[in-house]
């Protein structure tokens, strides 16, 4: 598993296409928001973790795809499964290096957010991290079994945000709270249910995830 | 293996059993709902007319939310077992399920603009059916879109599976969500105030009547789902012949 982790890293580092694809698709949809939503400085806070997260979450559905049909394309897919190792493992190893790029992704895009809304982050910033962190967990889960999913299908880029989206609703929902009570310097009560709410989401996600990767019959 | 031949034989007995039996006791219950809805029942004191919607708004959610969960059971049993009737069963499930949601998606909003002011609110419930349409229908187009291999059908199942597993996360997420800003609107179903006995005993003569549409239109579904299996089956082996 970690040599596929690897080899991953190492193809993404030498070539850093998709962190520099997901950096600029993030930072034009950032963009665009600002563009069409018409808000002042003082209720900022009321829009700008919804545009945050919507960034994310689209950009990371552009690049989350990618990880597989680089297998695909190069035929590597067949091999990977002959190997005498866990499919799960796969799984794992699939997840961490999207976790791997969606952080990445993310690390870029905070300055650029902070800039365009015009927020002060610092203080907030290690709460706003986990925060990222967690929802990252989640969306690079669910992103990461359904895109196999949608890579079998007829229609591919389509279908990975059709299949996605609707299971990570609550997900979103519980990540742009927490971001905005996070920003607002709410107390740790507010902030903390939250936070348990996403554990507990990515949990569930994680675990299901990599216990159903075993049961796919990836041969076909 | 033996228990899936016995399961494959028992479906059969199990669906032509229903599909003789069932049309008229449907029927009947379906003619008896629209008397007792519309001819019968005393109309409500403050919503009127409108809130005989909730006589079928009602039973159509749980017609929907039946066949989701049975379609993840089947899908579980597929995961698990791997035979083809499983399939069926949990794809039957989600169609029909989810013409049944879509019913509950279109009535409910035609309920709600008398009663409550708006179309629509974003409640636990309300938000829930939202999410759970957009999951399955999500379900239906992975299986038109995916080539017809077991993969397919599979990750469909992980889907139904998942789907269901969503709900309570998603009711979760909306009351904490509205905890923080309590809707404005009362979200008093009419349930909370079923005064006269007569409507009662609608409510339930509706529930039976979805009930049993559901099961028939389930079966339906699922036997021609069986049957298109078996004509393909039969138009491979043929092909198989011709080539040999």
């Amino acid at each position: 598993m970690f040599a596929l982790i690897r080899k991953d890293l190492l193809l993404e580092t030498r070539s850093k296409e998709t962190i520099a694809s997901l950096f600029l698709v993030g930072l034009l949809i950032l963009f665009i928001f600002i563009l069409s939503l018409n808000v002042e400085q003082s209720r900022v806070l009321e829009v700008a973790p919804g545009v945050l997260w919507a960034a994310i979450v689209l950009a990371s559905l552009l690049g989350l795809g990618r990880t597989f049909l680089i297998e695909r394309e190069n035929g590597c897919l067949a091999a990977l499964l002959l190997a005498p190792i866990d499919r799960s493992s796969i799984f794992l190893a699939k997840f961490l290096v999207n976790l791997l790029l969606m952080l990445t992704f993310e690390a870029l895009l905070l300055p650029a957010f902070a800039l365009f809304f015009a927020l002060d982050v610092l203080p907030a910033l290690p709460k706003l991290c986990t925060v990222l962190l967690a929802g990252s967990i989640g969306l690079a889960a669910a992103g990461t079994l359904f895109a196999l999913a949608a890579l079998n299908t007829r229609s591919r880029e389509l279908m990975l945000p059709v299949l996605v989206l609707p299971l990570e609703v609550p997900l979103l929902l519980a990540c742009v709270h927490a971001t905005e009570a996070v920003l607002r310097g709410a107390s740790l009560a507010s902030v903390g249910r939250w936070a348990v709410y996403l554990v507990g989401f990515d949990v569930l996600f994680v675990i299901s995830a990599w216990l159903m990767f075993e049961y796919l019959d990836l041969d076909g | 293996m033996k228990m899936t031949g016995d399961m494959n034989a028992l479906t059969k007995r199990f669906e032509k059993l229903i599909l003789a039996l069932i049309p008229i006791p449907t029927s009947l219950a379906v003619l008896t709902s629209l008397w007792a809805v519309f001819l019968w029942v005393p109309t409500e004191r403050n919503l009127g007319i409108v809130q005989r919607i909730f006589y079928y708004h009602v039973p159509s959610a749980l017609a929907c939310y039946v066949g989701f969960i049975i379609a993840a059971l089947a899908s579980i049993a597929y995961l698990a077992r791997g035979k083809q009737v499983y399939d069926h069963l949990a794809r039957a499930g989600v169609e029909v399920g989810m013409l049944f949601a879509s019913m509950v998606l279109i009535t409910g909003p035609l309920w709600a603009k008398p009663s409550w002011g708006t179309y629509w609110t974003w409640d636990a419930r309300l938000t829930t059916m939202f999410v759970l349409w957009l999951v399955y229908f999500a379900y239906l187009l992975l299986r038109a879109f995916s080539r017809d291999d077991e993969m397919g059908k599979r990750f469909a199942a992980v889907l139904a599976i998942i789907g269901t597993l969503d709900i309570p996360l998603i009711v979760l997420a909306t009351r904490l969500w509205q905890g923080a800003h309590p809707a404005v609107l009362q979200s008093t179903k009419a349930d909370s105030g079923l005064k006269d006995p007569a409507m009662g005993i609608t409510l339930a003569i509706c529930m039976l009547a979805f009930a049993l549409l559901f099961t028939w239109l389930w079966t339906l579904r699922f036997s021609v789902l069986r049957m298109t299996e078996a004509v393909e089956e039969l138009e491979y082996r043929n092909d198989e012949a011709l080539a040999s």
